[in-house]
């Protein structure tokens, strides 16, 4: 049987059971493809002081929960799969997955970002051999160890001074001459007993014997070459928006994000891109669950419009 | 059904019964680990007739996390016999556990 839904919503974090939330209270039938589990990059965030009505804070883990049963409640459907290819220009839309394929008359790309890589060789096989990405799930690993920490943003400020209360020495190797981080990082960071700077610098190499042992930096000023002995590596250079699956479909900005407006319509009928992988002035939980709402929107008026051709 | 949390000693009674054993080594403050627990709990939903599925606290077993060489969590080990076949670290994907279950054992 065609596993046929008004809407396939690709990506469990909180534009995509937004989405899922809305459509389904519009009578639409709805499934989130979400290939581990609800939430995204939020559910790695242990406190979220941003989103209000939770005056505490509230684990992001949590609140991703929160969001998927509050979808489900009202009908939306999720599943577990991982999607490998989809065909979004025609009429009803088929999305390849690892649980088989799935129809949608509109499709809503919610697939979000991820961290970006140095692209260093070996740096793959590295990753759980002192390479990470995200210093508030691996950081416990490096109690009284030497880590260093690659980047000058808010992330790499954020992670060096969280690493700070747990590792021996925090180096941060950044390749301008200051932090590009928001100026309430910069003191605490500066006076961090444990926290050491290496400015106008590059990573250059990994250095390894079976696991990470140093990482070798160049003086982008001066070219000189020089080794750090560390135990973790925390590369903390930005994100990437996920559209390797769509890329080729819809229009993209220079960076990779998706073109919409605010309406979130692509540049493809019946499509809509909401959340951080969408090209946007500010990524944050809700910015993105106002996007989820707003394709919800779109999309009635796209099916009420099309309902002939699509039924 | 979801995956059950073991301890050591009913770890040695499964590698001495020589059963099929998929084993998610994790602990409470990893933030990772909670992620991969829906896959896993519809992994062990799955596959329970034929293996059984468990769960390993590293903060409460130590000696055992240390016996497997766990490095890094979460892990995932997939024993028979008594014998590790294989592990995956960090999964990204039910689709990735359910590549790793059948690639191990058809090893």
């Amino acid at each position: 049987m065609k596993r046929i839904y008004d809407m396939v919503i690709i990506g469990g974090g909180p534009a995509g059971y937004t989405a899922a939330l809305y459509a389904a209270r519009a009578g639409l039938k709805a499934v989130v493809l979400e290939k581990l589990s609800a939430g995204g990059q939020m559910a790695l965030s242990s406190q979220i002081d941003n989103y209000p009505g939770f005056e505490e804070g509230i684990d992001g883990f949590e609140l991703a929960e929160r969001m998927q049963r509050q979808a489900e409640r009202f009908g939306a459907e999720t599943e577990l799969a991982e999607v490998t290819g989809v065909r979004l220009d025609r009429d009803v839309k088929e999305i390849g997955t690892s649980e088989g394929t799935f129809y949608g008359r509109t499709v809503v790309i919610a697939t979000g970002a991820n961290p970006r890589t140095l692209g260093l060789p070996g740096e793959e096989a590295l990753v759980g051999q002192g390479v990470n990405y995200c210093a508030a799930c691996d950081g416990m690993f490096y109690r009284d160890k030497t880590v260093v920490v690659v980047g000058g943003g808010n992330t790499a400020a954020a992670d060096a001074m969280l690493l700070s209360r747990i590792a021996k020495k925090v180096i941060l190797v950044h390749r301008r001459d200051t932090l590009r981080a928001t100026k309430i990082y910069h003191e605490p960071l500066m006076n961090a007993p444990n926290v050491e700077f290496r400015w106008n610098s590059a990573v250059t190499e990994l250095l390894r014997g079976g696991k990470l042992r140093g990482v070798k930096i160049r003086d982008v000023n001066t070219g000189a070459e020089s080794e750090i002995d560390c135990d973790g590596l925390f590369v903390s250079i930005g994100r990437a928006p996920a559209t390797a699956l769509v890329g080729d479909q819809l229009n993209l900005d220079a960076a990779g994000y998706i073109l919409a407006d605010e309406s979130t319509r692509t540049s493809l009928p019946g499509v809509y891109a909401v959340g951080d992988v969408r090209a946007k002035a500010l990524r944050q939980v809700v910015t993105a669950v106002a996007d989820g709402a707003m394709a919800v929107h779109a999309a009635e008026g796209y099916l009420a419009e099309h309902e002939n051709r699509l039924w | 059904m979801a995956a059950m949390n073991m301890n050591h000693e009913q770890f040695q009674d499964m590698m001495e019964n020589g059963k099929t054993l998929l084993v998610d080594f994790w602990a409470p403050w990893c933030g990772y680990c909670r992620r991969i627990g829906p896959a896993f709990d519809k992994v062990a939903a799955q596959y329970g007739g034929d293996m059984a599925v468990a769960k390993v606290n590293i903060d409460d077993e130590p000696r055992l996390a240390e016996k497997e060489m766990i490095e890094v969590i979460p892990t995932l080990v997939l024993y028979r016999d008594g014998q590790a076949l294989g592990s995956i670290v960090a999964p990204e994907s039910k689709a990735m556990i359910d590549s790793f279950i059948q690639e191990t054992l058809a090893k």
